[in-house]
Parts: C-alpha cells; sequence; structure tokens
C-alpha cells in the first residue's frame, strides 16, 4: 500500500527543489506547497505514476496577511491506495492567476470556474472561464475575498429597481448608492465575457435546432436549476447547466459565525443528508483539536447516519418515480410515507426533522431515547419487507426496463474520469464507498458490503440505491446490537478557540463522497470552510451525458442522479 | 354609454331608452351593462361571497421547492400530511396554480425568475411565505447573495415561522389563508 510520505518522497525525487514545504499527517493525508511552475508536472506524475486518478476538487484560499492567495487541489484515488493529497499552489494577491488542470483532469473546471469567480485568482489555459454561482452584478466583488465589504447591506429590500423589459417582464437592478461608490464597497469595473444566453445561442449552428430551458421552476427539477437543452429533431444535440439559483454563500457565511454556529449551516447545506454534513464538519474540526469520539457516541452517529441514507435513498428514488411518467405518482406517495417513519425515529433523537445540528465536536448532543432500540426493532423489519418488495417492484416491471435501461449509462473509466462518486459511480461497478475508503467512526468494525451495479445507467443507479437501504438497514441492527452504555461527549474541554491548524475530512453522504477543508488560523471562527459535495461533482457529468439521448431522456437520465441543487450551490 | 354598444339597436330606440328610468336611475344603467359592471355589481354584493367559497376550496398550490423548507412542502404535498384534504393540491406550473408558497431563500439571481413565475400566475392569487429565510433571509441574513425582505417583493398573506416549520404549521398557515380569503382580508382584495 502507498502511503502519504511514499508520495512525497516520490514526488521529491521526481521532481527535486518542487516540493517547498510539506507535512505528512498520517498514512493517508499528505499536505505539500508545490512550486507554481511545476504545478502541472508534479500532477502528472501524481496521476500516471502513482494512481492519483481521482481529482477531488480544488478549493481557494485568501491569506490576506501574507498578501497571497492559496489554491488547494484535492487528490485521491479510486480505490488503488488511500492517500489524499492536499497540493497547495501559491500565488500574489495583486493580479493572482495559477496553472489550470483542465487538460490534465476534466472535471477541474467547474472547481476552477468557482474559485475564480469567488475569489479572482485567473486560471491559464483554462477554457470557459465563465462565472458559474454568481449573478452577472456580484461578478467582480470577489466576494469570497477577506477583504470583500458589500456584506450584508447589498441585498436589504429597497435597494433592489424594479424594470420593466421590452418583452413585458420585470426585472431587478441593484444599483449602488453614490456613497457606496465613494467608499470603493461596490464593483465598477466589472470582467467581460458573453453571457450564458449568448454562449448558448452560439451553437445554434442550423436552423432545424432550437434550444429549450428546463427550469429553473421545472416539474423535473428538485430545487433551482437551469438545464438548457439544444435540441434538433427528437436528439439532444448538447447540453448547458446553469446553477447558483440558491447560492446562499455558505462558505463565507461560516467564516463569519463562530465554530459551533457553523454545524448549523451545514444541515441547511443539504437538508435530506444533514447528518452527514455535520459529521463531516464536526470529524474536521475535531481532526484539528486532536479530539477522541467515545465509543457510544461513535454508534450513535453511525445509526443516526445511517436512517438519514434511508430517508434521503427514499425522498430521491421518490422524486425520481414522479418524473417518469411510467410508473406513476402512486410510488411516491409510498415511498413518502415510508419516509414519515424513518424522520420520526431520527426526529425522536435529535428533535427536528430535516435540520438537526446533532453532531457536536467529540460527541453528539444528546443520547438516545427510552425505547429507542424497541422503536427501531418495529421499523426496520418493516422498512426491509418493503424495500424487498420496491426491489422486486422494479426488477419485475418491463416497462420500466424497457424505459430505463442503457439510458445515460456511464462506463467506470468515464465514471471515474469525471469525479462522480456514490451511488452514480458504483452502478458503474467501481466500489468507491468512503466508509471503506476512508474509514471513519465504528465503520472498520461493521459488516457491510459496498453495493455496486453493472451497467451504470439509470435503472442501476436506482437499484443501487434500494440496496443501499437494505445494508443500512442491517449496519443499524448490528449497531444496535452492539452499543454500549457509556459517555456521549468526550471528557475534554472544547476551547473556544480553536488551534491554529488545517484537516481534511471525508465522508460517505447518501450522494457520495463528501469532504470539508476547514483552516483554523488560531481565532474563534473557521478562517475557510471549503465544502467539496457529492452532487456538485455529479452534477457536472450531467452535460455530456445529455449529449445524443432523446429529449424524453433527458429527464429520466437528470432524475436518476438524486440531485440537491442547494449542496451544489451551497 | 349607450344600449347600441352593447346590443344592436337603431339609435333611435336606443335615445329613447336612455330616457327610461327606474327607481330614479337610467334603465340603461342598471339593466343593461358591460362585463366590467357585473363585476363591479360582484364585488359588491353578497354573492362574491360564494366565488370565494370555492376559492379558498381550491388553493391549488405551486411546487417549487426552493430549500430546505421545499422538502417539507413535499410531505406536505404527499400523502402523511395530504394537503388534498383542504383543496390545496401541488401543481407543477404556475398557470395552473392560486398559491404561491415561498419556500425558501430568495437570492439575486433567482427574484427576476421567480417574479416571472408570480406574474404567469392566474388571478386571482396568493402568496405564503414558508420559513424564516422567506419572511427575513433567516440564517442567511448576511449574506451577499440573499434578498431579505420578500415582503416588499410579493403581496405575502400568510407568514409561517420556522426553520423549516413542521408541516402541520403549514397546514395551520393554509387554514389560516382561507380564512382570509372567506373574510375578504387577503392583501390583493379578492
Ligand atoms: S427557513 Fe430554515 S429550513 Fe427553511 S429554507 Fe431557510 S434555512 Fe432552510
Amino acid at each position: 500500500m502507498t502511503t502519504a510520505s511514499e508520495v512525497l518522497s516520490s514526488i521529491q525525487s521526481a521532481f527535486p527543489g518542487a516540493v517547498l514545504d510539506s507535512r505528512v499527517e498520517s498514512d493517508r493525508r499528505l499536505w505539500a506547497t508545490i512550486d507554481a511552475k511545476t504545478i502541472l508536472d508534479v500532477c502528472k506524475h501524481l496521476s500516471s505514476k502513482l494512481n492519483f486518478d481521482h481529482y477531488s476538487g480544488a478549493a481557494g484560499v485568501d491569506w490576506i496577511a501574507r498578501k497571497e492567495m492559496e489554491v488547494v487541489e484535492i487528490m485521491a484515488s479510486h480505490g488503488a491506495h488511500q492517500v489524499v493529497a492536499m497540493l497547495k499552489v501559491k500565488t500574489h494577491r495583486e493580479s493572482p492567476s495559477a496553472k489550470s488542470l483542465t487538460g490534465l483532469y476534466w472535471n477541474a473546471n467547474w472547481y476552477e470556474r468557482e474559485i475564480w469567480e469567488m475569489l479572482g485568482i485567473n486560471f491559464e489555459g483554462h477554457p470557459e472561464l465563465y462565472p458559474l454561482l454568481l449573478s452577472d452584478g456580484l461578478m467582480g466583488a470577489w466576494p469570497w475575498r477577506k477583504d470583500y465589504k458589500g456584506y450584508p447591506d447589498l441585498t436589504t429590500g429597497e435597494r433592489a429597481v424594479a424594470i420593466t423589459t421590452p418583452e413585458g417582464y420585470t426585472e431587478y437592478r441593484f444599483p449602488p448608492t453614490p456613497a457606496e461608490i465613494e467608499a470603493g464597497t461596490v464593483v465598477v469595473e466589472r470582467p467581460k465575457y458573453p453571457s450564458f444566453r449568448e454562449r448558448e445561442e452560439k451553437e445554434i449552428k442550423s436552423d432545424s435546432e432550437m434550444i429549450m430551458h428546463l427550469g429553473p421552476q421545472h416539474a423535473m427539477v428538485p430545487g433551482p436549476f437551469l438545464l438548457d437543452i439544444l435540441v434538433e429533431g427528437e436528439r439532444v444535440k448538447k447540453a448547458f447547466l446553469d446553477l447558483g439559483y440558491i447560492h446562499k454563500g455558505i462558505e463565507k457565511i461560516m467564516e463569519n459565525r463562530t465554530w459551533l454556529q457553523g454545524i448549523t449551516y451545514t444541515d441547511r447545506m443539504c437538508y435530506v443528508a444533514s447528518l452527514s454534513n455535520n459529521e463531516c464538519y464536526c470529524g474536521a474540526v475535531e481532526k484539528i483539536l486532536g479530539l477522541e469520539v467515545p465509543e457510544r457516541a461513535q454508534y450513535i452517529r453511525v445509526i443516526l447516519e445511517e436512517l438519514s441514507r434511508i430517508q434521503s435513498h427514499l425522498i430521491g428514488t421518490g422524486e425520481f418515480l414522479t418524473l417518469i411518467a411510467g410508473v406513476g405518482y402512486a410510488p411516491w406517495q409510498y415511498m413518502i410515507m415510508d419516509r414519515e417513519k424513518i424522520i420520526s425515529l431520527i426526529e425522536s433523537v435529535t428533535g427536528a426533522r430535516l435540520t438537526h445540528t446533532f453532531v457536536r465536536f467529540g460527541g453528539v448532543r444528546n443520547d438516545l431515547p427510552e425505547g429507542f432500540a424497541e422503536q427501531c426493532k418495529k421499523v426496520l423489519p418493516y422498512m426491509k419487507s418493503r424495500t424487498e418488495e420496491f426491489i422486486e417492484l422494479f426488477a419485475q416491471d418491463p416497462i420500466y426496463h424497457a424505459r430505463m435501461e442503457n439510458i445515460g449509462s456511464i462506463s467506470p473509466e468515464t465514471g471515474k474520469r469525471m469525479g462522480c462518486s456514490g451511488p452514480v459511480l458504483r452502478a458503474t461497478g467501481v466500489a468507491y464507498d468512503m466508509r471503506k475508503e476512508d474509514p471513519i467512526l465504528v465503520y472498520p468494525d461493521l459488516d457491510f458490503k459496498v453495493i455496486t451495479g453493472t451497467r451504470g445507467d439509470s435503472a442501476d443507479r436506482i437499484d443501487v440505491r434500494l440496496r443501499e437501504m437494505l445494508e443500512s438497514i442491517h449496519i443499524i441492527e448490528q449497531c444496535l446490537d452492539r452499543i454500549h452504555s457509556g459517555p456521549i461527549k468526550t471528557e475534554a474541554k472544547i476551547p473556544k478557540k480553536v488551534p491554529a491548524g488545517e484537516a481534511y475530512y471525508r465522508v460517505e453522504d447518501p450522494r457520495g463522497e463528501m469532504g470539508m477543508y476547514v483552516i483554523s488560523d488560531g481565532g474563534d471562527k473557521p478562517y475557510r470552510v471549503k465544502v467539496r459535495g457529492p452532487f456538485y461533482a455529479t452534477f457536472q457529468t450531467l452535460t455530456p451525458l445529455l449529449e445524443g439521448v432523446y429529449i424524453a431522456d433527458a429527464v429520466a437520465i437528470a432524475g436518476s442522479m438524486d440531485g440537491c441543487p442547494s449542496e451544489a450551490d451551497r | 354609454m349607450g344600449i347600441s354598444d352593447v346590443i344592436p339597436v337603431p339609435v333611435a330606440i336606443d335615445e329613447e331608452i336612455e330616457k327610461w328610468t327606474i327607481f330614479g336611475r337610467p334603465v340603461a344603467e342598471v339593466w343593461f351593462t358591460t362585463t366590467e359592471k357585473i363585476h363591479q355589481i360582484i364585488e359588491m354584493g353578497p354573492i362574491k361571497n360564494i366565488f370565494n367559497w370555492g376559492r379558498k376550496n381550491s388553493v391549488y398550490f405551486l411546487m417549487q421547492p426552493m430549500g430546505c423548507c421545499g422538502v417539507e412542502m413535499f410531505v406536505f404535498g404527499a400523502a402523511p400530511y395530504d394537503s388534498d384534504r383542504f383543496g390545496c393540491i401541488p401543481r407543477n406550473t404556475p398557470r395552473q396554480t392560486d398559491v404561491m408558497i415561498i419556500s425558501g431563500y430568495l437570492t439575486r439571481k433567482y427574484l427576476p425568475v421567480f417574479k416571472n413565475l408570480w406574474e404567469q400566475m392566474p388571478e386571482p392569487k396568493w402568496c405564503i411565505a414558508i420559513g424564516e429565510c422567506a419572511i427575513s433571509g433567516g440564517p442567511f441574513y448576511d449574506s451577499y447573495n440573499i434578498i431579505q425582505n420578500t415582503g416588499d417583493y410579493f403581496p405575502i398573506d400568510v407568514f409561517i415561522p420556522g426553520c423549516p416549520p413542521r408541516p402541520e404549521q403549514f397546514l395551520e398557515g393554509l387554514i389560516n389563508l382561507q380564512e382570509k380569503i372567506k373574510q375578504r382580508k387577503d392583501k390583493r382584495d379578492y
């Protein structure tokens, strides 16, 4: 097995002088500052020689005191080894720029675009440096920079001025006040780029082609995002995605809240998987603090996260079924009814239906209530029989199979290259699961299988989710058998100010690999929190996947991804 | 206006009839009238209550999940809480809906789109704001991208606080709205 120190020495021997600074945190985490000139070569070396075939994301950090900015590339591997390499590249704060990795890793595209629009770091060699999340009015303001001032008074109600466009629509503009212009808190010079509409209209090559808008409000979408498809006849020629309709700037907001308050925001990132998000953030902070979680708390966390996985898969599958008219509306109602059973179980522990804020640094907020195990033992067998029924229902239905098989297929290689994870990747046959890959809590002691599919199509994705629910039930049953009484919080005192440090922590969210990169500068608030969401990565694969399919299948493919635009937008 | 505007009669007769009165008012004003006039009469009379009774019992809402509260809206519209009992059925297109539920944070990018959706809804229409975000920005009140006062943009009849409110609260808000419609106290005065 490759370890972090081996990776480091391999880089050092291949590129002497390229590693400016390094830290081997454990066998699985490598932190290294790489010379900006050699980053491309180092990444090439990593991917070709050391099996780093998973580009997991990138984070931009504004170090205003040091007058520099950093791009942190997060690299991992799909099962060959478990090292996560965090490669930092430094750049000047005045006219910051870095080398784009899009030539090497296809999925670097969105991550770099995001860093560009939020922090203003220019990526040399990026094919389409256009805004992704922000509306045009905010472009050039670089809101994630530490000295961004237009916060929060840019958005108060009276500021917006209604303007009626020639087509009769109402539009809102946010004109700056003279005082703001004088104080320099508004953007006067904006970067120039073609708008989303112009970009997609450029692709229309003949009279027989046209653009269809699916969204931002559409029966298909689980939240607002815009999917435009360029169609010719019945075929989709190209698809365009525009997101950011519910971009809340959580990463920036968390920088302005205390460490503990931050937990509430992780809830609201992806509200059907809030417990995994809690876990991810708390795990990262625990890592910086060096806290040990008591065993009972670990079991409670696992139980709740698996329950939350079941309810998330239920709502995801249910939503998908409402989209494909063939199966109709009734299964959705059944799934939501079953989901209520799980929700009430979770609610009996956390006291909330969606936004739990339950996991704490070094433990959990409160213990399991009396009779929880009995209640679970009543609900879980029921859920099991129901899930088996659902699986059988899908397996038997010839219409469903005719409709869904070989629709939106992803091959294992493509899946890996595109950086998707979770059920979407596992449906292609790659057994990539954070619970096995980067085990946390008591997962190593538990017995469970990683569910994989074979074809990687829409039908497989649903099937994997349903079978995963059975595994989750199995995990919970084991936990309930093994859980002992004991403390639910660590004895150690948790300081208000977290010592300076950084950590990257990964969990298996219902949608795939969720990672959080947390930096502390020794203050009572995080210096930077970067969220590597699973759906953000899966979302990116949607546009190439839709090329060449029938219009009717576009919805079936997009629906089978189990989308959560809120987490993608953050 | 004369009768000849409403039904084709020779102008001479028109002039003749215009002289007739009933209860001291010209006949033409009372008996022969335009759609607009009918509406005015309905507005004044008790028949409006019958209209509003019908309206209040068929408040279809737009299925437009925007945030965490949107997930609760799903549940509210589905079997466990069954909003259908109150004539409140989720629809997927704004053209068929009466109630706009603002179910979460409204961002600068989404506001114009949302306004379009609102304008696409046929009259009469009402608006409900659900959750802290829709009321005042909620946990994201100081974000650079969130609109705080949705009330400035939409005539909101019912505010349902909570983060997220429970589906039972949704039901209560809905019943409050129905009560408002019945008593003709809603913002847009139907
Ligand atoms: S009010 Fe709370 S639960 Fe509702 S959308 Fe806002 S943050 Fe989410």
